[in-house]
């Protein structure tokens, strides 16, 4: 059993942890990551890079609608948005990725506070149906407007590079998006230790409540519009960089509900938790391959044959399951087990 | 001085209702003030006018000259008014600390990019405040419940955490809204305990509505008194309680 340590010191209470496990674990797991490539096969790097721009994903919406409480059914417009703000920039106005992914990150942010503005009297589902709108008008706008966005066409990109890095590779692509996932990471931590994270929280709450504590309410579901928005924006341009070439399908509606699968089953609020939620929803149908694989040749095809079927049911029994069960997610139940462990053989 | 909180002529209708009727009182610095009345009396109603939630249908509020009734709510904590719900109204998926935090907020000036990357001032006012913060939970004595979830504890620990809560904005006037109600007796002694000691040692003024009429006779300096949205009576306990019009409004709803 380890005994709960008194603190004296201010600056360790305010640290992002205060627990030299803690960091232990988090350094021995970027050191796996980083040795990562040199141990697995390309495909398996190709999946990382595709859950951890998932997981970007997943920890902007999270800032909006786990710790804000506004609930979005926008994630495919919004990474639509940023993923056509970054191909077009690069493939029409030939601007660097460089400069295109952060332009296209910040454009999107602006945009939310478009839907943002008039969202700010509405709560719960009016919110979430305003969201959904906004996505239908951002894949009609962009089937629509030939001229700026190639309708139908869709749009390809040139090999990229970042900073001299090649990420048109396998494992550039892999590095640079660890490297975003890091910073995205850190950021978002960072602002929910501080008082506009805990003002979001209190909007979530309680919102009268948060009011009379002197939190400007358009102020900050606008902020919360705008930094969610921006780094789901992120996730959109990277969505271009790795498939180099975008089209509407790409952002399928159902996009929107499988990011609020990912922060539901992961844990809402919670940056640990998107990156987990992230990690399991698009590993999903892999990881039922791998079991099927010890199953009979038929069941194989078959599933194979519905695979998107399959999937989709599966993500929703576990998403009722977590509701139910651990409304914490994953992160709820790693930290119910930790606690177990730490105080066992006590009773929790 | 003039009073700290001067409430002129305030009428309050909701539709063809009048909650508040041309009420007229004076919150004196350093009282501990009663605002107490049947259910309904419009005493919740007074409280949501002074912290500009709702907006009188006609007079006056002047907090240190300040009109109210022209601020917004987010405002109130800046001019130094603190309060309680009627209702729970903690942030009960943050912790204890998170929610004291809270009360801070306008204290703070942190922005976004700062807090992002957590450096320079960002790092100071986190520190600073927590100072702040660990002074409040030492004073409620609620040092074990720090990392809880706030929605997890007690009833009685929910208020005291709320009063914490209000406690942090750092106000010169607080605004209690039935603390007692729902508690025990020992939850209640404390809660009284605490409030004296608010106003004693931290020098705040407390306006509080109460139903429990011993604890209000007990540590009120003056007491206000509502019926039908009327004010019925205004002085100090003794002289209120002897208020022929007191007695009748008790005594003919019992
Ligand atoms: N927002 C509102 N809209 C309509 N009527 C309201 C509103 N708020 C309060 N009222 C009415 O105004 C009257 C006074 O209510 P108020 O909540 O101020 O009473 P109170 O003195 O706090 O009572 P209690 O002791 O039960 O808390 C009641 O008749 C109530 O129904
Ligand atoms: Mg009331």
């Amino acid at each position: 059993m380890r005994s709960g340590h008194a603190v004296e010191d201010y600056r360790q209470l305010v640290a992002l942890s205060d627990n030299p496990i803690t960091w232990f674990w988090v350094g021995l797991l970027i050191l796996l990551l980083l040795a990562l490539p040199g141990l697995v096969p390309t495909y398996t790097l190709v999946m990382a890079s595709a859950v951890g721009i998932a997981a970007i994903g997943a920890i902007g919406l999270n800032l909006l609608t786990g710790t804000t409480g506004l609930i979005s059914l926008g994630q495919a417009g919004f990474l639509a948005v940023g993923a056509y703000t970054c191909a077009l920039l690069m493939a029409d106005y030939g601007w660097p990725a460089e400069a295109a992914m952060p332009a296209a990150a910040i454009f999107t942010g602006l945009l939310s506070l478009v839907i943002g503005v008039p969202s700010l009297r509405l709560k719960g589902l009016y919110l979430a149906i305003t969201t959904l709108a906004f996505s239908l008008i951002v894949t009609h706008f962009i089937l629509y407007s030939e001229n700026l966005t190639h309708g139908p066409f869709g749009v390809r990109i040139a090999n990229p590079t970042m900073l001299g890095m090649d990420i048109a590779s396998d494992v550039g692509f892999y590095y640079f998006v660890g490297i975003l996932l890091l910073l995205v990471s850190l950021f978002a931590l960072n602002v929910m230790r501080t008082r506009i994270g805990r003002a979001w929280i209190a909007i979530r709450d309680h919102d009268i409540a948060a009011q009379v504590m002197g939190i400007n309410l358009v102020h900050y579901k606008l902020l919360a519009f705008f930094v969610s928005s921006s780094i789901v924006g992120l996730a959109g341009a990277l969505t271009t960089l790795r498939l180099r070439f975008i089209n509407v399908e790409v952002f399928d509606l159902l996009i929107s509900i499988e990011a609020l699968a990912m922060i539901i089953v992961g844990g809402l609020g919670s940056v640990a938790g998107s990156i987990l939620g992230a990690a399991f929803i698009v590993l999903l149908p892999e990881g039922v391959r791998i079991l099927l694989d010890f199953l009979t040749p038929e069941m194989k095809t078959a599933y194979s044959n519905y695979v998107y079927e399959v999937r989709g049911l599966l993500i929703g029994a576990i998403v009722i399951i977590i509701l139910r069960v651990e409304s914490g997610g994953l992160v709820g139940i790693w930290m119910k087990t930790k606690r177990y462990w730490i105080n066992w053989p006590l009773p929790i | 001085m003039s009073a700290l909180l001067q409430v002129r002529n305030v009428s309050k209708r909701f539709g063809g209702l009048v909650a508040v009727n041309d009420v007229s009182f004076d919150i004196q610095r350093g009282n501990i003030h009663a605002l107490i009345g049947p259910n309904g009396a419009g005493k919740t109603t007074m409280f949501n006018m002074i912290s500009a939630l709702v907006q009188p249908s006609e007079g006056e509020l002047l907090f240190e000259e300040h009109p109210l009734h022209k601020t917004r709510p987010d405002r109130l904590a800046g001019l130094g008014i603190g309060r309680t719900f009627q209702n729970l109204a903690v942030f009960g998926h943050a912790t204890v600390v998170q929610n004291l935090l809270v009360g801070m907020h306008h204290r703070t000036r942190t922005g976004l990019l700062e807090a992002g990357i957590f450096f320079g001032r960002a790092r100071q006012e986190e520190i600073r405040a927590r100072e702040k913060v660990e002074e409040i939970i030492e004073f409620l004595e609620i040092e074990d419940l720090r990392d809880t979830p706030v929605g997890a504890l007690s009833y009685g620990l929910q208020k005291r955490v709320e009063l914490g809560r209000a406690l942090a904005v750092g106000p010169k006037l607080m605004l209690l809204d039935e603390m007692v109600s729902g508690m025990n007796g020992e939850e209640t002694e404390d809660i009284g305990r605490f409030i004296l000691d608010i106003n004693e040692t931290l020098d705040i003024t407390i306006l509080m509505i109460e139903h429990d009429m011993h604890f209000v006779m007990d540590i009120s300096d003056r007491v206000t008194v509502l019926n039908y949205g009327q004010l019925i009576a205004d002085g100090t306990p003794a002289e209120v309680s002897a208020s022929d019009a007191v007695i009748k409004a008790y005594l003919g709803r019992a």
